[in-house]
């Protein structure tokens, strides 16, 4: 420690420049994470915000709502296979909605998902203003507060459904409820049923069509369920969030590029740092020559290593959550703490582990170096 | 017998042929003893530090310093009995240029360990005696060559080792501060009783010696 930082301060130019590419790369790494778990989030938090562990579709659906279509009569025959505790039917579209007297100059119809449940079931969020849905009011809706916040609708609107004849009515507001990337809409599943199979034939058939089930049941058996109940497949719910169009891709390309990111850090900071070692080879080999050991002279470089990579990794959390302020209210950017110092720990190891390689180098320099003429 | 070498010899392979760097070299040298070895360039000097100071282990023969046989130690022990026993003064540019005269004296304890007030209280002792009373905090770029190789001779004191090897401590200094340089290494070898060896090929210098050896193609001569 008393040679790294020394050395940390005697060479402020080197240290800072090589500390800059961490603080550089460490922040891209936080502003990725925090846009790809705002994506994700955006992508599918209603059902990530479900206590249920499963979800049941329409076999062949592939775990995507919009491909699934099931009669609510299978309820009570779910409801009575081994280690459920709780159903309830689910069903989702998407629409534009629009004040009742039309779109006047500067606004514009709102893109939303209208999803329906029962009134009272275990997907049924929290309101934060207003009241829940009630079977009484069959218009009535739950909508995302972002509707409020940021599009200026209110309690008590009557808001026309595009392309429809039908109207509803907003009795309350939930928070961070999104779902395939657009504010959610609950509804009564009455209404939308109503709305959905309006036109005959459009529910091929099935009667109370819904388009899945969420499963409450820690104990539940998805393989037996699938053989117990006819038509359906049963999946976990982080399937059925994978499901969601969009998830996997979206996440993908992020996640691949904080991979290649990390790993290009890596041999950014080994570079590096073994440049350095290389540079001070007549300095170890004189250190060795008085009586230094490896391990003394590899503490030094590794503890180096460690502070300077430590605060340039503070720093860029610090300018990541700077940025945040700056982005747009829209931008799906959402810092989690605790993936920040999950990134932000995964980025200290790798420049510490990367250090290692100038370690190997040392154990090598021959301490003769020092008397600057070997025969 | 601070330092002792029995018929040593160091043998390189070079390719088919053999090269002798060493020829069956013996000396010792006790405590309060200063001694120069000089000769031509490729005489064999810089092997014979090395392996008077433990860098280098030889092909032949016996080396001991202080009771200690350095052909039966392993790595970490021989890096330790350097640390310990032996104090180097190389040649010019050998001190940390990160680290203040004071820390570059410093670093030999914190090596072992570390560093107590009475360290610090004797390298500042060491520095006086060698009259870098006004440089405890400047750094080896602002010093003059004769004050760096100054500092060097106070590291080597540092850590209070019983043999002292110079490598052509004089090698980069004007006539006068060649002097002053050797003259102090002289004082302080008889002052505190170490054995000295230093390697030179600067014969001004021999004067502050009690022995002179003579180097030629790996054979060490009395003068």
């Amino acid at each position: 420690m008393f040679l790294a930082l020394k050395e940390l301060k005697h060479g402020k130019l080197r240290f800072t420049m090589i500390g800059l590419i961490i603080v550089l790369i460490a922040w891209l790494v936080f502003i990725l994470s925090g846009l790809g778990n705002g994506l994700s989030t955006l992508s599918a938090a209603t059902i990530k915000n479900w206590e249920a562990e499963h979800v049941v579709y329409e076999n062949g659906a592939g775990a995507t709502f919009s491909k699934s279509l099931l009669s609510q009569s299978l309820q009570s025959e779910i409801e009575a296979q081994p280690g459920v505790e709780e159903v309830a039917p689910f069903s989702q579209a998407v629409i534009a909605i629009l004040p009742t007297a039309g779109v006047t100059e500067g606004e514009k119809k709102v893109d939303t998902a209208l999803l329906g449940i029962e009134a009272g079931t275990f997907l049924h969020p929290e309101v934060v203003e207003g009241k829940a849905l009630d079977p009484n009011i069959k218009n009535g809706v739950v909508g995302n507060i972002i509707l409020k916040d940021q599009k200026g609708y209110a309690i008590g609107d009557v808001i026309a459904i595009d392309g429809s004849e039908l109207e509803v009515e907003i009795i309350g507001f939930v928070e961070n409820e999104t779902f395939n990337h657009l504010p959610s809409l609950f509804a009564n599943m009455d209404f939308v049923r109503d709305y959905k199979y309006a036109a005959p034939g459009s529910n091929n058939g099935v009667e109370d069509a819904i388009n899945a089930f969420a499963v409450l049941g820690k104990d539940v058996d998805a393989e037996q369920m699938i053989k117990a109940v006819d038509g359906v497949e049963v999946v976990t719910k982080s399937a059925a969030i994978n499901g969601m169009p969009g998830y996997t891709a979206e996440n993908g390309t992020i996640m691949m590029m904080l991979v290649f990111l990390i790993v290009i850090s890596a041999f950014v900071i080994a570079v590096f740092f073994y440049v350095l070692t290389i540079q001070k080879t007549q300095q170890f080999g004189v250190m060795k020559a008085i009586g230094a050991s490896n391990g003394f002279i590899a503490r030094a470089i590794v503890s180096q290593v460690f502070v300077l990579s430590f605060f340039s990794i503070l720093v860029g959390i610090g300018l990541t959550y700077l940025t945040a302020m700056v982005f747009p209210e829209e931008m799906p950017f959402n810092l989690d703490p605790a993936l920040v110092i999950t990134y932000g720990i995964v980025l200290l190891a790798i420049s510490v582990g990367s250090s290692l390689f100038s370690v190997r180098r040392i154990s090598k320099i021959d301490p003769l170096t020092a008397l600057g003429r070997v025969e | 017998m601070t330092l002792s070498m029995k018929n040593v010899s160091k043998v390189y392979k070079e390719g088919e042929s053999q090269i002798i760097a060493l020829d069956q070299v013996s000396m010792e040298v006790s405590s309060g003893e200063f001694v120069a070895i000089i000769g031509p360039s490729g005489s064999g000097k810089s092997t014979f530090l090395s392996i008077a100071g433990a860098l280098l282990k030889p092909s032949q023969g016996e080396v001991k310093i202080g009771n200690k046989n350095i052909a039966t130690l392993k790595d970490k022990e021989l890096s330790h009995l350097r640390l310990q026993e032996i104090g180097f003064i190389l040649q010019t540019s050998n001190l940390m240029p990160y680290l203040n005269v004071l820390d570059n004296l410093l670093l030999l304890k914190k090596m072992s360990g570390k560093v107590t007030k009475q360290d610090e209280a004797f390298a500042k002792e060491l520095l006086t005696g060698l009259g870098l009373t006004s440089k405890f905090k400047k750094f080896p770029n602002e010093l003059s060559g004769g004050e760096r190789q100054r500092v060097a001779i106070a590291r080597s004191f540092m850590n209070d080792s019983s043999l002292i090897l110079a490598d052509e401590p004089t090698a980069s200094l004007d006539t006068n501060r060649a002097h002053a340089v050797v003259s102090l290494i002289s004082k302080e070898v008889k002052a505190r009783g170490k054995a000295a060896v230093m390697v030179t090929h600067d014969e001004r210098m021999l004067a502050y010696c009690d022995r002179v050896y003579r180097m030629e193609d790996g054979k060490l001569t009395l003068q």
